[in-house]
């Protein structure tokens, strides 16, 4: 493949020390990635796996000793990390659900209106370039004991007393993925309107000759074509999503998710391991242990896709 | 006037939940705006209402007890820097990765895009570790060496360049320029968009990252303005409100006002992404 392309980039009568020249330019212009990521890419990476053998601390690196498979043991069966997984798997789930749902309900209407798309797409995009701690203060207020959603809600009837949410067992995890909702949904608007500016008019045309009508379009047609934007945001969402952390962090729980790991995740813990504990040791195998997780979760999601497009 | 008949009763259900849904996406930064220019007293009791005195003590309170303009300036220090970086190196790398034929390149290419699948939490801890080993814990270089580059703006730029026709290059080579000269004068220019990506998404990761600074720059003098907001976090609910508003109001700003003046390119940069997949 390299030769077929260097024949065809390079005429036949092309002197030999121009073409070292030429590709000798080519290696300078990409060293300064391959040094970079030669130092900060695969040396951490190679640390990694030896720090997971030893216990280690920042504070008296001198005292480290070997544990062996000690902290692989230890991360696979600590019910806390378990209990940060089963966390963000909640948190994750209803999330991707509303962000992707709103998105593409968003986009189904801005296809379908004559003016004003792209104002309404501003709009909604606003929230995506603001900053995350910014906006969990912002949500955090507005959802607080006393603060203006509660306060509308009893007076609508909906809640009885003002509910304390951050002690609660699942909620915070919850009203973390409606507040990162908020924040992403204009992505997924973007992206799949983008897919069906993209799709043929002429396929909407014949199904209308063919008696088809608005929600068998976009079903039969709209849907199955906006697979690949789908797919690429599901992607994305996983492998974001499972690494969260200054969400947590901002609304103002401590690194072990409050009083009962309510709102504990996978990377808050590691950085409690790492930071408030000095188990570096640990830390490091937690993040390899979530770095498979989330690796596998990513190998399904290709295989998936590919049966479903045979 | 006919386009206006056509409007049908369907497009004006439409019109009502794209307006409810732009309601509810503005109406937090009002509630912080509104809430930067009221007393902590009327923050806590009236929330939602609109201040009876506006009052800017909130922003005297931030600028009294925090250095704004010092975080103001490594906020920008770092993304400015990383900003830079990232055009310039990763505009080098997709033009070599595009345009020259140098041997080795598919596998140092194919390399590149495997380590794009490994997740960024394994980096965490033995980065830090590093790091800190080297003396660079409360240094700007900390954060801005390791993020220098970026295999995806890397990737971003090459899928571009592969765009501009080959003859365009192949005629300046026989003309006897060199592969710098191509670079400044042929390639760059015709680049631009993809860099604007490059720069947008860059810039706004790193004016809006929290993670990166709460890790590395953990000392006042080097803190960002995301980090400021941390010195008003309170033990007690609407412990220093009014300054917490205010900051928040501030740092948000420069973005929302960048965002409005350039908010096509804003959001081709995030179209941008997924197309390139």
């Amino acid at each position: 493949m390299t030769s077929l392309q260097a024949t065809r980039a390079m005429p036949q009568g092309t002197p030999l020390w121009l073409r070292i020249r030429r590709n000798a330019w080519g290696y300078v212009f990409v060293s300064p990635w391959v040094v970079l990521y030669m130092i900060f890419g695969l040396y951490p990476l190679i640390l990694s796996f030896y720090l997971t053998f030893f216990t280690y601390s920042f504070v008296t690196p001198e005292n480290r000793a070997f544990v062996g498979v000690g902290n692989w043991v230890g991360g696979a069966t600590d019910p806390l990390f378990w209990k940060a997984l089963y966390n963000i798997v909640l948190n994750q789930a209803v999330f991707i659900t509303l962000k992707n749902g709103i998105g593409l309900l968003t986009a189904a209407l801005l296809f379908r209106i004559t003016w004003g798309a792209r104002f309404f797409r501003t709009i909604y995009f606003l929230p995506v370039i603001t900053s995350t701690v910014v906006l969990m203060t912002i949500g955090d207020n507005l959802a607080s004991p006393g603060g203006p959603i509660q306060r509308w809600m009893i007076n609508a009837g909906i809640l009885s007393g003002p509910s304390f949410w951050k002690s609660d067992n699942t909620l915070p995890m919850i009203v973390i993925a409606l507040i990162n909702t908020w924040k992403w949904f204009g992505i997924s608007t973007v992206i799949l309107l983008a897919g069906m500016y993209g799709i043929d008019p002429r396929l909407y045309e014949a199904a209308a000759v063919d008696g088809a009508r608005g929600w068998d379009m976009f079903r039969r047609i709209t849907l199955p074509l906006l697979r690949p934007q789908l797919f690429f945001l599901l992607v994305v969402d996983v492998i974001n999503g499972l690494q969260m952390f200054t969400e947590v962090f901002s609304i103002g729980f401590n690194v072990y998710g409050g009083i009962n790991n309510q709102a504990l995740t996978p990377v808050l813990y590691l950085y409690a391991q790492a930071f408030d504990r000095s188990n570096v040791g640990y830390a490091s195998t937690l993040g390899l242990l979530l770095a498979f997780i989330i690796a596998g979760l990513t190998a399904i999601q290709f295989r998936f896709i590919r049966s479903e497009a045979d | 006037m006919n386009q206006l008949k056509r409007v049908s009763l369907s497009q004006l259900l439409i019109y009502a939940v794209l307006t409810i849904g732009a309601v509810v996406v503005v109406y937090p930064f009002f509630f912080m705006v509104n809430n930067s220019f009221k007393t902590g007293r009327e923050i806590m009791h009236s929330p939602a209402a609109l201040p009876t005195e506006i009052t800017l003590r909130g922003y005297t309170g931030v600028f009294e007890e925090l250095n704004v303009l010092l975080l103001f300036k490594n906020s920008l220090i770092l993304a400015v820097s990383i900003t830079l970086l990232n055009a310039l190196l990763s505009a080098l790398a997709g033009y070599a990765f595009a345009k020259i034929p140098f041997p080795g390149r598919g596998r140092i290419f194919g390399f590149m895009l495997l380590t794009m699948m490994i997740p960024g939490v394994l980096f965490l801890i033995p980065t830090y570790v590093f790091i800190y080993n080297l003396g660079w814990v409360g240094r700007y270089e900390a954060l801005i060496v390791p993020s220098a580059v970026s295999v995806f703006n890397i990737f971003l730029v090459r899928q571009f360049m592969l765009g501009i026709p080959d003859e365009l290059v192949e005629a300046a080579r026989i003309d006897g320029a060199g592969e710098i000269t191509i670079f400044t004068r042929i390639i760059l220019p015709l680049a631009r968009p993809a860099l604007a990506t490059v720069a947008i998404l860059t810039f706004m990761g790193s004016w809006n990252d929290f993670f990166g600074p709460l890790l590395y720059l953990n000392r006042p003098d080097r803190w960002t303005l995301q980090l400021g907001l941390l010195q008003f976090r309170g033990t007690v609910p609407g412990e220093n409100s009014e300054q917490i508003w205010a900051l928040t109001t501030l740092i948000t700003l420069p973005i929302v006002v960048v965002y409005f003046f350039i908010q096509e390119q804003f959001v081709k940069a995030f179209a941008n992404v997924s197309l390139s997949k």
